[in-house]
């Protein structure tokens, strides 16, 4: 059998089915290997042992007994904290928030726990999911398993530091303007950001209320599929929730690539902002890939990558004051730095700036909607470079705002990031792939059949 | 460090806007926060595209359509 840390959540379930492993085994290895690790990954902000092992306990018991839920009972999952686990704090890695213990599991968590997923604890973050490492937060950065000199990029750094570095099979991010991809991509993960109002945000702290989407992460598209499977459905109490069916995400999962029309958007890399070479010829590489397994890619284009996300800024910044003008007005001294740079910008913005945009948002998810009217899945960049030394601020700032990712926050559309190379430094290169509206199913078919051609994901970080 | 006392016009112009909005704690403790913040936000708006119809339909916020 693989190592138990590597283990998928698929081959979890099937090793618990066939009596080969035991849920208590299975976290009583991951809590040992978080405590070897964590001091130098520093992805966990805080675990909860004695909590994942009584679920275990309890799963176990359930599973022998002949009542096994579904896929992921006895699953552990990590949470990155700014979703609310009851009982818990959620911090979201702010001195602001310290003391904020969540009174009730954020929505996402209660689909969680009744399928029996394990919650092994609460996964690092930039602060308030907007800001970016920096010394001055309560938890120290979270670093990169495949070199921890690097940044694992964010916000949700923990949760792609964890599954990088096998302390989870499975875990659950944010993203706003990228932060479930962008780690993602640089730690040669699996994570998807699902179309806006497919996964419910209540109990979720928001950042920005138009933008903010819930996101899984895994080491396979396998186990994104499960995952969301779980994840999707209507919250009544989330008044951006979607009603809408969309079947099982893992209904095309076998179909592969042939007849697949892809629209490879080059102009984000090649012109808009130009990309570092290697992330350029990974990009290629894919194209290249995909159309020998029977796609049929064609260049499309989409309107200017930094129009794009001006619109989408101009939104975050405005809906983010909303959230901080007060605590910004009585304690400024208790944000960092790079989050106190941020969330001001919006006291700048005038009411007409939020409208203006909002209306151009409109006019871009047209625009989206009508290149992938000929075509299934765009392919585009996920970042522009490889990863950047996390104690690298200059770096940090220079490469953060050269990515592709927040203009599917802007339009809603899912995206999802895939490793598809490693940079001669030896760390992970990344895609995104863009599909239409609710059709996270398409988009799940091409990364699956990426994955069976080339076998990126069962690429692990030289982390014993 | 640059102090509010030290700022140019702009950054006056700046100092007061955040001044208006609550800020005055920031602007005392972080000008240079303040007036980073400013900038961004100013570049942002002016890479905002210009509308042909300004009577476009800015609601709902996120205007989702069915795709598949």
């Amino acid at each position: 059998m693989t190592d138990l840390h590597w283990l998928s959540a698929a081959e979890i379930s099937a090793e618990y089915a066939a009596r080969h492993l035991s849920p208590v085994e299975l976290v009583q290895t991951l809590l040992d290997r978080i405590a070897t690790h964590n001091g130098r990954i520093c992805a966990f902000i805080g675990v909860d042992a004695e909590a994942a092992l009584d679920a275990a306990r309890h799963a176990e018991k359930e599973i022998l007994g002949g009542r096994a839920r579904g896929p992921l009972h006895g699953v552990p999952i990590g949470i990155k904290d700014n979703i609310d686990i009851a009982g818990l704090p959620t911090t979201c890695n702010s001195k602001i928030l310290l003391d904020n213990v969540a009174r009730q599991d954020a929505r996402v968590i209660g689909n969680l726990r009744a399928a029996g997923a394990i919650m092994l604890g609460k996964l690092s973050l930039h602060e308030f999911a907007f800001g970016g490492p920096s010394p001055e937060l309560p938890f120290p950065p979270a670093r990169n398993p495949w070199n921890p000199d690097y940044h694992p990029g964010g916000s949700s750094s923990g949760s792609g530091a964890a599954l990088a570095a096998g302390f989870v099979p499975l875990a659950l991010g944010t993203d706003t303007g990228g932060s479930v991809r962008n780690p993602a991509g640089t730690c040669g993960l699996v994570g998807l950001k699902p179309t806006y109002g497919l996964v419910s945000r209540r109990g979720v702290f928001p950042l920005a209320f138009t933008l903010d989407h819930v996101g899984p992460m895994a080491r396979s598209a396998r186990d994104i599929a499960t995952t969301l499977n779980l994840l999707a459905g209507h919250d009544a109490a989330d008044p951006g929730s979607a009603s809408v069916s969309c079947g099982r995400f893992d209904s095309e999962f076998e179909r592969g690539a042939r007849g697949l029309r892809v629209g490879f958007v080059r102009q984000y890399h090649e012109t808009d902002m130009v990309a570092d070479p290697e992330v350029a010829a990974a990009l290629e590489e894919v194209a290249r890939v995909l159309e020998q397994d029977g796609a049929i890619v064609r260049d499309v284009r989409l309107p200017r990558l930094q129009t794009l996300a001006a619109v989408q800024r101009v939104i975050l910044f405005a809906e983010a004051w909303t959230v901080h003008a007060k605590w910004l007005r009585e304690r400024p001294g208790d944000y960092s730095t790079p989050t106190r740079r941020k969330v001001m910008g919006g006291a700048f913005l005038a009411a007409g700036d939020y409208v203006h945009a909002q209306q151009c948002r409109t006019q871009m998810i047209d625009a989206v909607d009508d290149a992938l009217r000929d075509v299934d899945v765009l392919l585009t960049a996920n970042g522009l470079d490889a990863a950047v030394r996390v104690d690298d601020s200059a770096a940090l700032a220079r490469t953060y705002a050269r990515q592709a990712r927040s203009p599917f926050n802007l339009t809603g559309h899912p995206a999802l990031v895939m490793m598809s190379g490693l940079s001669d430094a030896g760390l992970p290169l990344s895609v995104q792939f863009v599909g239409r509206a609710f059709d996270e199913v398409t988009l799940l078919r091409v990364a699956a059949a990426f994955e069976r051609a080339t076998k990126w994901h069962a690429t692990r970080p030289p982390i014993t | 460090m640059k102090t509010a006392k030290d700022a140019d016009k702009p950054e006056l112009d700046v100092f007061a806007m955040a001044r208006a909005a609550g800020l005055d704690t920031a602007v005392k403790q972080f000008p240079q926060d303040v007036a980073a913040a400013a900038q961004s936000a100013a570049a942002d708006r002016d890479e905002l595209p210009a509308l042909d119809d300004f009577a476009a339909e800015p609601w709902p916020p996120m205007r989702i359509r069915r795709g598949r």
